[in-house]
């Protein structure tokens, strides 16, 4: 809308206001009904639409809210019509008095979107306007304009002149209609206010009030107008007073309301210095959500390798479809993608909010995008080297199998062939057949007790078959320095978690009697709440090197299946290696 | 005697067979695993089965298993386990659940055909037989305080062969003793060791090995 369209309008407003106020002053205290001081309060209710409604109309050009509060305004410049006294202002009075609260009835239905969005709403508009100017005709054409409260009018031009058989009846007829579409329209303001979420009533709540007493004082009116045929003067005045300060009060109502929208960008101040502060991914979405007033408030974060919105712990987010009552804000950095607030639908009415707050919160976000990026990363590092130690424990165990189905299995059946070839009766008759089937004998067995090493070695199959204590024990019976196990589970752990710890517990071992000097060695394995805690224990000469290849690689094994390593060993008492290992899935 | 065979090693077991025949010994069966065994068993007892420690479904312990099962339904059945490794733990839990009749050997062994046959008859007769391997690796652990290296040579070669599951009259004709010395030597071990004499040759090697063990 062009500023001067608005001013034209706010001009026009003015003009019939002060129109209407001279007219009163002309007539001054007459009548029962002393409309002239009701203009004055009607002369308010226009100018205070006509004002907020250019307003709206200015700040939010795409809703019909704006437009509607001025129409609604200048509609209210019309009951001057009826002080002016002449049989055409008569006529025309007549014919338009139902149009304020017509309009006024509309804006109600649609606020705050500014069009009828559901089936209530369309069917309320068309029985509204429908019914408004026929049943104005009728009145016109049937009633004496005294019953409508203009004893002193002239005649209009189309009336009859006197009273109606029937104008009573009309009168009583319409105020029902009128209480009937009060009634369809409490009820359209209750649900909306009943239906929608927290960020959307914040924008509802002044308007819908303001507009649930001025529909309960308007029933309240219409139905004591038509069931009493003459109502004390004080109480009839009193309620279009009370009706009419009420209305002046809307387009408070809804200043109120934009005002807020204004304080929370005022808010978004207080968000700027919060961020200053250490943040954790929770807390950033809580602010968010304080400021944006929608507790559901989901921040998540683009991945461009991944191309996928992800939230703060790096898992992925499906972003809700379009149309729904989620709604997605994408937050954008240099242009590209960086974040998305996923919001209640409502919050689309404050788009700019919205945006300040994403532009304020940009660094922190942005900063939180990185992170989940390298958790995300962490995650799939720690995936992946879990998958390679099980792969490689997977290698061993198909190598073991295949030297012991293999070459194993072959040289036992040479030992055995040789063994029936030696108790021969020929080669036990000849020496030097005998010595060479013996020098061969022995060859095939130290073959096979390397073999078994070797094999033992890549993969102790003792372990795999009757677990983790019997294997913990065998390793403490070849142990070539005195070894004890003080305890060892009974009952079987996940593979992972038994290969590991026998892995741990070999390893230290090895590495007590290489490097510790050490004279005895205890071994014990329990079971905790979160898994298993093995702890290898040496008297050696200490001072052990966490960060060596050895530790280093033994704290990657055990980090491998999630758990935790830890080496004391301070010079001259010892070396004690712990490890945690969880047994979760 | 009749004895059974349990290998799905094909060439092995033939082989075995024919060694067992040679010195005398009736094959009655040869199966490819556990269940087999058990049926073959169960039909009709023999003196003794062979049987080999990884076989299928899932080449871990159904020998083992096959071997305690046969040991529980049919206590006249001496079982000598055959496997490539040899632990400590199998033979223990091989010996502690029966009275005797039961051997754990490595396959190694048939490169001496008496060795192999000897070990047969030994269970057949409800004799214990522990492959000298274990017996050596138990021997020779490294203990912080160990009473073993107190002991003679010769009481040191007396144990061995106590814990491989000879008699008194077998340890005495390996290493060419009197009956009375052996007996001497087998008192001064138990003292010096502080064991309990055993009533049985059985329960002596369960003593000893479970002194080894500790």
């Amino acid at each position: 809308m062009s500023p001067r369209l608005r001013l034209a309008l706010a001009l026009v407003a003015l003009a019939a206001g002060l129109v209407n106020l001279a007219l009163a002053l002309r007539v001054g205290d007459a009548g029962p009904r002393p409309l002239a001081y009701l203009l004055v309060a009607i002369v308010g209710v226009s100018w205070s639409f006509v004002a907020a409604g250019l307003l709206a109309w200015s700040r939010r050009p795409e809703n019909r809210t704006g437009a509607l509060m001025v129409a609604v305004g200048l509609a209210f410049a019309l009951p001057g019509l009826r002080l002016i006294g002449t049989p055409l202002s008569t006529t025309l009075d007549l014919l338009l008095v139902t149009l304020p609260a017509a309009v006024l009835a509309h804006l109600i239905a649609v606020f705050p979107d500014g069009r009828a969005t559901t089936r209530l709403q369309r069917v309320f508009l068309v029985a509204n306007y429908a019914t408004t100017v026929p049943l104005a005709l009728v009145q016109l054409l049937l009633v004496d304009p005294g019953l409508l409260g203009c004893a002193e009018c002239p005649d209009d031009l189309l009336g009859t002149g006197g009273p109606h058989p029937y104008g009573e009846a009309v009168v009583a007829l319409s105020n029902l209609w009128q209480v009937v579409l009060a009634g369809l329209l409490l009820w359209i303001v209750v649900t909306r206010w009943r239906q929608a979420a927290l960020p959307r009533r914040r924008s509802l709540a002044p308007v819908a009030q303001v507009a649930v007493v001025l529909l309960v004082l308007f029933i309240v009116r219409q139905t004591l107008r038509s069931a009493m045929s003459s109502l004390p003067p004080w109480i009839d005045v009193g309620l279009d007073l009370a009706v009419l300060t009420t209305l002046m009060l809307w387009p408070l109502g809804f200043l109120v309301g934009l005002a807020r929208t204004r304080l929370d960008r005022s808010a978004v101040g207080d968000l700027a210095i919060e961020l200053d502060q250490a943040w954790s991914p929770g807390r950033l979405e809580q602010a968010l959500a304080r400021v944006l007033h929608d507790p559901t408030v989901q921040l998540v974060y683009w991945l461009p390798d991944r191309q996928a919105f992800v939230d703060a712990a790096g898992r992925p987010v499906e972003l809700p479809p379009e149309g729904g009552d989620r709604a997605v804000t994408v937050l954008r950095h240099d242009g590209d993608t960086a974040a998305a607030l996923v919001h209640d639908a409502a919050l689309g009415d404050e788009p700019e909010l919205v945006q300040a707050v994403a532009a304020t919160a940009r660094l922190a976000i942005e900063n939180q995008r990185l992170q989940a990026e390298v958790r995300a990363q962490l995650e799939e590092v720690r995936a992946s080297r879990a998958r390679i130690v099980a792969f490689g424990d997977a290698e061993r165990r198909r190598v073991e199998r295949n030297l012991h189905d293999g070459a194993q299995q072959r040289l036992v059946n040479l030992s055995l062939t040789l063994g029936i070839a030696r108790s021969q009766p020929a080669a036990a008759s000849d020496g030097e057949l005998t010595a060479a089937l013996d020098e061969a004998a022995d060859e095939l067995r130290l073959a096979l007790a390397e073999l078994r090493e070797l094999a033992r070695g890549i993969h102790p199959v003792i372990l795999s078959e009757a677990g983790l204590g019997p294997a913990l024990a065998a390793l403490a019976e070849r142990s070539p320095i005195p070894a004890t196990v003080v305890a060892a589970p009974p009952d079987r752990l996940p593979a992972r978690v038994e290969e590991t710890a026998y892995y741990v517990a070999s390893e230290a071992l090895a590495n007590a009697a290489k490097h510790a000097q050490a004279t005895a060695v205890t071994i014990s394995a329990r079971r905790c709440d979160r898994g298993l805690v093995v702890e290898i224990g040496d008297d050696g000469a200490g001072g052990a090197d966490a960060n060596g290849s050895g530790l280093r690689g033994l704290a990657d094994r055990v980090a491998a299946i999630d758990g935790r390593l830890e080496v004391r060993s301070p010079a001259g008492e010892g070396t004690w290696i712990t490890a945690e290992l969880p047994c979760g899935s | 005697m009749r004895v059974m065979i349990a290998d799905d090693a094909v060439l092995f077991r033939e082989g075995l067979a024919k060694v067992l025949q040679a010195a005398g010994i009736q094959v009655a069966a040869q199966v490819s695993d556990g269940e087999q065994l058990l049926d073959r068993v169960r039909a009709d007892p023999p003196a003794a089965v062979v049987v080999d420690i990884r076989m299928p479904p899932t080449h871990t312990r159904e020998g083992l298993e096959a071997a305690q099962r046969i040991r529980a339904d049919h206590p006249q059945v001496g079982v000598l386990v055959l496997s490539q490794y040899v632990e400590p733990h199998h033979a223990v839990q091989l010996l502690q659940d029966g009275a005797g009749g039961v051997g754990y050997l490595l396959k190694d062994r048939v490169a001496d055909v008496h060795e192999v046959v000897d070990a047969v008859r030994r269970v057949a007769a409800g004799g214990s037989v522990i492959d000298p391997e274990v017996v050596a690796q138990l021997v020779g652990r490294r203990r912080t305080r160990d009473p073993i290296q107190e002991l003679s040579e010769r009481e040191r070669q007396v144990l061995a062969l106590m814990a491989e599951g000879r008699s008194n009259q077998a340890i005495g004709e390996r290493l060419f003793l009197s009956p009375k010395t052996v007996e001497a030597h087998v008192h001064s071990i138990f003292t010096r060791l502080g064991l309990h004499a055993a009533p049985d040759d059985h329960r002596r090697v369960l003593a000893v090995l479970a002194f080894l063990r500790a």
